[in-house]
């Protein structure tokens, strides 16, 4: 399809994969390597690490200082980060397309030779603790989504966050860093997507200079316990300093492989996406809550293991929100009963299509969908059929998923309750 | 002394332009690498025109143009842009307005026809006019829990007093219970296609047609004379700092800094060819180097100068954990006083250039960016040329360039020091800087 390039696939023989989309409307490349390591394979105890370690690997190797890494790639006309999730851990450089060969290198480099030291993991211990502090414990609704997952999974692994608890954060040690690189950190582990002005043949020969020779590791092996299934509503009060009341609530739905997904997102674009969908008309236009959302992220950040589709409110000060929250109930309830119309219908595929066609224009997310597609879905080539599933769901499948998923039973509720300082301090410290 | 890393093959895309017979000049830039289009109407007339007390009406007008035209109501409207799949907002910055829609290739001259009827019928309707200010109301409330924003916000107010850019474009929650749908249609009638008005096209399509359809369908700007804003800031001397009090929070949020330079200012490119070495070059600069990397005292922190008009705010942003917010603002000065002092080193000069040069074609990479970097140009005074030039220019900064430009620009002892946090836990050392004023 037009703005998906036909990726090429090769496998060294140590494991790793590379695919490569030739792009020639810039002289630019993107450079990504995607991990399948995300907080789902951590255990607790050592929550947190799988973010830590996406730190400790801009700290330098036996040739590159610390954060020489950065710079080098900046000098050269580059950008650069790294960002973690509950299911892949990616590294990606946005360059001049000549020059692929250096973050080929670089990578490379790291891969095999980082350099761990005490010293370098004190310093990204408190960045990082600094970093949970402005996401969840003093954004105004961190803690809240942090008790959504800790409620809704009783034994997967989703239940605790990405950036991991403060105290393991606290404990972790130079030993387990060193553990989790040698199990994680393999080319077998790993997925290099490159997309841009390239030629694949070139490109190709150039990762396999440099990643050729580093050995594979045995897999991990680790068990991930499933989730059962929810058999009633779950819910939760937290109390904290607040101008607003706000719910946020979440299902259980499938993994990025089933076939359900996709109709679940387009129950997602028409109950909140744009100026038509039922929850801006129904309570954001008239005031009644300053947002309301369904959403349950987009391709190619589909989780792995069965996700949660939240739906969170936020009322207006004169909104009382149990009265929101009732409404918001029925709202998804006349969704469940009646499908939706075929004008609407056809309305809402079209947003999903158009609003995919969009994210398309860069070369990172093109890079993006086909290496998260490999790490998460097993397949990059699921990309591909994306639109065609979109434009295949009926009304039938949305109000199917909407009667198999968003039942009571199914759902896990946590309320905000704005105190006053006073009642805050006697709560005791957040943490 | 020129270097930078020349990107291979990178030529600027052509942007079209014609100046109609209505008066409107109009971009065009054919981009066929996707079936899409991104249409932008812009006006020269933004927030930096709210009259005072009146906060938040030129971007609270904006956005009444989703609300509904003469033909349709505000839903009839969002179901004809959302059935066509486009992204569809109108809003106001400091120094400029823009209604802007975007959609696929194959809706164009709907997307244009639309993007006329809501500029030039709109409906005004006094029910949607109260949903739109109390939602913004209930947004604005809901902010004051966000720290980051309560910093950013208190620091432009307290550096811009008595000018134009001392309030939020978004208003206040003591100038939008005030606002009327009269004083909405009158700011649409006086602003109504101002001369400076100008569209940009940028997408899978045709400039010429654009262009024709242009001509044919829009209304003629009429000529008259537009006021000449006056902008004198208030001037800072020494260290002044105010602490917004929270004692609930468990980390401070710090913007440190003075009035900048405008956008049009002879030295703006060496200025951030100048930032990128201090703090605006991520892990390149000297401020993240310190304070993130060696001492760990930050997820982040950067440097920026805004580009605006008029001068826009020079800030040193982070944030860190209650005790370290002290020990955070001296490093910050620390850093400062020694850059100053000695200036950037070659490598340092060489970096920025190469990193400014090298990334230029990114800038160019969606609809969205190709149009705003023409807007950008336009509304600034800078002229398209800038656009070509600019690779040139940041090459052509020289190390004793920077060290004027930084010099001449940056003064740590006259700064303002915004800090939402924990008061008490760290007022009394900031009083070792200057006056220190507390606030709820």
């Amino acid at each position: 399809m037009k703005g998906i390039p036909e990726f090429s696939e090769h496998r060294l023989s140590n494991g790793l994969r590379i695919l490569i989309g030739e792009v020639h409307s810039l002289p630019m490349i993107t450079y990504q390597v995607h991990f399948a390591a995300g907080s789902r394979y951590e255990r607790p105890g050592i929550t947190g690490i799988t973010h830590l370690f996406e730190h400790m690997m801009f700290k330098g190797t036996h040739e590159v200082g610390p954060e020489e890494f950065s710079r080098i790639i900046q000098t050269n006309g580059g950008t650069l980060n790294a960002f973690t999730t509950t299911d892949n851990t990616s590294y990606y450089e946005n360059l001049p397309a000549d020059r692929l060969e250096l973050a080929a290198r670089l990578e490379a480099d790291r891969l095999q030779n980082l350099r761990l030291t005490d010293e370098s993991l004190e310093t990204e211990r408190e960045v990082v603790r600094s970093e949970r502090k402005l996401r969840s414990v003093n954004s105004p609704f961190g803690l809240l989504i942090e008790q959504l997952y800790a409620l809704a999974y009783e034994q997967h692994s989703y239940r605790w966050p990405v950036v991991g608890w403060d105290y393991d954060l606290k404990n972790l040690n130079l030993e387990d860093c060193r553990e989790y690189y040698r199990i994680h950190y393999a080319p077998n582990n790993a997925v290099v997507a490159i997309v841009g002005d390239t030629r694949t043949d070139e490109a190709f020969k150039t990762v396999e200079k440099y990643y050729g020779h580093i050995p594979s590791q045995p897999q991990p092996g680790l068990t991930i316990t499933p989730e059962k299934p929810q058999r009633g509503e779950k819910r939760a009060v937290f109390k904290k300093v607040s101008q607003v009341s706000v719910f946020f609530a979440a299902f259980h739905i499938p993994g990025i492989n089933h076939p359900d997904l996709i109709p679940l997102q387009i129950l997602c674009v028409a109950l909140s996406t744009g100026r038509s969908s039922r929850f801006f008309e129904k309570f954001e236009k008239p005031g009644k809550a300053v947002e309301v959302q369904a959403e349950m992220g987009y391709p190619p950040f589909f989780s792995m293991d069965p996700g949660l589709l939240q739906i969170y409110a936020i009322a207006s000060p004169s909104t009382s929100i149990d009265g929101l929250e009732k409404e918001v109930w029925e709202e998804v309830e006349n969704l469940r009963r009646q499908p939706l119309p075929g004008e609407e219908m056809k309305k809402v595929k079209k947003q999903a299509r158009a609003y995919f066609l969009q994210g398309l224009q860069t070369l990172f997310f093109k890079g993006l969908l086909a290496g998260l597609y490999q790490v998460r879905a097993g397949d990059f080539r699921a990309m591909y059929s994306l639109m065609d599933r979109y434009e295949s769901v009926t009304a039938e499948d949305v109000s199917r998923v909407a009667q198999k998923y968003l039942r009571p039973e199914n759902r896990t509720v946590v309320t905000l309750q704005p105190v006053t300082q006073k009642e805050h301090e006697d709560l005791g410290e957040v943490e | 002394m020129k270097s930078g890393v020349q990107s291979r093959a990178f030529t600027l895309p052509k942007i079209h332009s014609s100046l109609l017979k209505n008066g409107l000049n109009v971009y065009a830039v054919s981009w066929p690498e996707l079936p899409l289009v991104s249409l932008h109407l812009i006006l020269p007339c933004g927030a930096e025109a709210d009259p005072q007390g009146r906060e938040g009406l030129a971007d609270l007008s904006s956005e009444m143009l989703t609300r509904g035209t003469q033909q349709r109501s505000a839903l009839q409207l969002a179901a004809e842009v959302d059935g066509l799949g486009a992204l569809f907002s109108a809003s106001s910055g400091w120094n400029g307005s823009s209604v802007y829609i975007s959609g696929l290739s194959d809706d164009l001259e709907r997307l244009l026809a639309l993007l006329l009827e809501i500029y030039t019928r709109p409906a005004f309707s006094p029910e949607e006019f109260e949903q739109a200010k109390q939602r913004r109301i209930g947004q604005l409330v809901q902010q004051k829990d966000e720290s980051q924003i309560i910093a950013d916000e208190r620091f432009q107010q307290i550096l811009f007093q008595g000018t134009s850019y001392a309030h939020p474009v978004y208003g206040t929650l003591d100038s939008l219970p005030k606002l009327l749908i009269e004083e909405i249609r009158e700011f649409h009638r006086e602003n109504f296609l101002l001369p400076g008005s100008f569209m940009v096209f940028v997408g899978d399509l045709q400039p010429e047609k654009c262009f024709r359809w242009v001509e044919e369908n829009f209304p003629s700007i009429i000529p008259r004379k537009t006021p000449e804003g006056v902008f004198s800031p208030p001037s800072l001397s020494g260290i002044k700092t105010r602490i917004i009090d929270r004692p609930d929070l468990t980390q401070s949020q710090i913007r440190l800094g003075h009035v900048g330079i405008s956008h049009s200012h002879p030295d703006y490119i060496p200025f951030e060819v100048m930032n990128y070495i201090l703090g605006g070059g991520g892990f390149s600069s000297r401020l993240m180097k310190r304070v993130r990397s060696e001492l760990g005292y930050t997820y982040g922190i950067n440097s920026s100068l805004e580009p605006r008009r008029y001068p826009g705010p020079f800030t040193i942003s982070t944030f860190t954990p209650t005790d370290k917010t002290f020990p955070c603002i001296q490093e910050i000065f620390s850093v400062l006083q020694s850059f100053l002092e000695e200036g950037a080193a070659d490598q340092e000069r060489e970096e920025a250039v190469n990193f400014f040069t090298g990334s230029y074609p990114r800038k160019f990479e969606t609809l969205s960016q190709i149009a705003q970097r023409i807007i950008q140009a336009n509304l600034h005074g800078l002229g398209l040329e800038y656009l070509s030039a600019y690779p040139e220019r940041v090459a052509g900064v020289s190390g004793e360039k920077i060290f004027r430009t930084a010099r001449q620009i940056i003064h740590p002892q006259d700064m303002l020091a915004v800090v939402v946090g924990r008061a008490e836990s760290f007022r009394r050392q900031f009083e070792s800087l200057g006056p220190v004023e507390i606030v709820q």
